[in-house]
């Protein structure tokens, strides 16, 4: 390899169907994990995610029922 | 009030699974000790092939991974899904059919791989009867887990359930893939896969038999017991969001990992070492969230020794989560692989790790179930420092042994010529054979210590009778 640029060429003639679905699964999961990083850590969402902490304690309540 | 609990929930079966969980960790680790003594004293081998150390071996790593793991599992996947969505066990019949077959499965293999009846495929050596129970108790404890929650009567599903389900979801996909064969007789198959794709879809299998098996699931112990015994809410909840979700996506890649330098295609290596490194994050961050889940209370770890149990098992966590994707880079991979080095890495995470949050839940599980205290807390106390003593012991020896191996194996003169013969490799490591089978002899002790407290535990509800006090008592309505 003698550039940066040689690491990522790619021949895509030669991509078959199983090369297609494994790169499109990939980029789709890449693209999902994005947005899970910014869904849990948007301060809007902050205070909903942390309260779901404490139903281990909720124990109790929910016993009684 | 805590009384009723045993009209509202099935804790039968959680206790079933609990005590068995204890008896198999003393068999595997027993199995464990005779097989490391064979490599240090190999007269221990009695001219005997059905307890030799190749047939043997299978036998530990199915009793401590799949006996006694699974049999945890199963008892703290059953106990937290109940309490936690506030319901009783979807079907009490369907769960008495999981451990009987889960148990069936255990015998059947302890009958057959002694006698060389095996697939010869690591972690998945049961022939094909066998891997067929398998799926089906797999899939009976999955599909109870799963109704269980959709009948819940909270609205959200806590975080421990998600590990759970998602090491269910993950080994019925797993372990049907890799157990794929053509059989030719009752005890003799063939894989249908062949060559370089044979190895890459047994360590697709192997490595996530260990993330999701052995990481996922144990993780969702983690995440119920830890607060419950520390009596705090888990650090930071959006932290076990990420690392459920990283982890889900980011285990699937690594299996590549443990085929460096061979026939597979070199960047599938590459591809697999980079993302066991990229791995290093979610699993330190999930680390972090249960240590610091004791942020403020650390002196707890003074006085509560099944607290010292679950956090020691993180601190061995994060050391192997760390280890494992060092060890992936191809250039330490050139030094470690093949070597005692794996075996030591293995045992951080399988007796650091698994089976130290596996006890402290154990322990935890054990005064909830018997409606008692346990036996006695100073031999808790002692049990928890010959694991840690024992364990430290164990990977030492192998760190050294798994190093030194290397070292002598690509060692070469000034002619080119190897400066070690293999035999002189294997003599070097006598030292550490034996220091290793001291390491698991303690950690032994402690096994056999637990299983005599948890049984004095049963005898002590049973004479006091408060277990039939709590079934005495009506279900609050």
């Amino acid at each position: 390899m003698n550039s940066l640029l040689d690491h990522f060429e790619t021949d895509w003639q030669a991509m078959t169907t199983n090369d297609w679905i494994g790169t499109v699964l990939t980029v789709v999961i890449f693209l999902l994990m994005i947005l899970a990083y910014f869904q849990v850590f948007r301060p809007k969402n902050r205070e909903r995610l942390e309260a779901k902490k404490h139903i281990p304690f909720d124990e109790d309540e929910l016993d009684q029922d | 009030m805590q009384s009723s609990l045993e009209q509202k929930y099935d804790f039968e079966i959680v206790r079933w699974f609990t005590i068995m969980a204890v008896v198999y960790l003393v068999v595997g680790a027993t199995v464990g000790v005779y097989i490391a003594s064979e490599l240090a004293w190999p007269f221990l081998n009695f001219d005997s092939p059905y307890i030799s150390f190749g047939r043997l071996r299978p036998v530990h790593t199915n009793a401590v991974i799949f006996a006694f793991g699974g049999c945890t599992l199963m008892a703290t996947a059953f106990y937290t899904v109940q309490r936690t969505c506030g319901v009783r066990l979807w079907s009490e019949k369907m769960a008495r059919f999981t451990f009987w077959g889960w148990n069936a499965v255990i015998v059947l293999a302890v009958l057959t791989l002694p006698f060389g009846l095996t697939q010869s495929k690591e972690y998945a050596e049961l022939e094909w009867p066998i891997d067929i129970l398998i799926a089906v108790v797999w899939l009976s404890f999955t599909i109870n887990f799963l109704m269980t929650i959709s009948i819940r009567k909270t609205s959200h599903i806590y975080v421990s359930n998600w590990f759970f389900l998602g090491m269910m979801v993950m080994i019925v996909y797993l372990h049907v893939v890799n157990s794929l064969a053509i059989p030719v007789g009752l005890f003799k198959s063939y894989s249908i896969f062949s060559g370089v794709q044979d190895a890459m879809i047994q360590w697709w299998w192997g490595h996530n038999a260990v993330g999701f098996y052995l990481t996922a699931g144990f993780l969702g112990i983690m995440y119920y017991f830890v607060p419950k015994q520390a009596g705090r809410p888990i650090y930071s909840y959006r932290l076990s969001v990420i690392h459920f979700w990283a982890l889900m996506f980011g285990y699937v890649w690594l299996g590549a990992h443990h085929l460096q330098y061979t026939a597979l295609p070199d960047w599938t290596g590459s591809l697999g070492a980079a993302v066991s490194i990229a791995m290093i994050i979610p699993s330190w961050g999930g680390a972090v969230n249960g240590m610091m889940t004791l942020s403020g209370a650390w002196d707890r770890l003074r006085t509560d020794y099944v607290l010292r149990f679950l956090i020691i098992a993180l601190a061995f966590y994060a050391m192997s989560t760390f280890e494992g994707p060092v060890m992936a880079l191809k250039t330490v991979n050139a030094l470690s692989h093949y070597t005692d080095w794996t075996i030591g890495h293995v045992h951080s995470g399988a007796l650091g790790w698994v089976a130290g949050i596996s006890i402290g839940a154990i322990y935890h599980l054990m005064t909830r179930l018997y409606h008692t205290e346990m036996f006695s807390i100073r031999l808790i106390n002692f049990h928890f420092w010959t694991a840690t003593i024992g364990t430290v012991i164990y990977i030492v020896a192998m760190w050294v042994s798994g190093i030194m191996q290397g070292l002598m194996w690509r060692a070469y003169d000034e002619y080119g010529t190897l400066a070690y013969t293999f035999v002189e490799s294997v003599d070097a490591m006598h030292p550490y054979y034996a220091m290793r089978a001291i390491g698991g002899m303690t950690f032994l002790l402690g096994a056999v210590v637990m299983l005599f407290n948890v049984l004095m535990t049963v005898r002590k509800s049973v004479v006091s009778g408060s277990l039939a006090k709590a079934r005495a008592v009506p279900a609050v309505a």
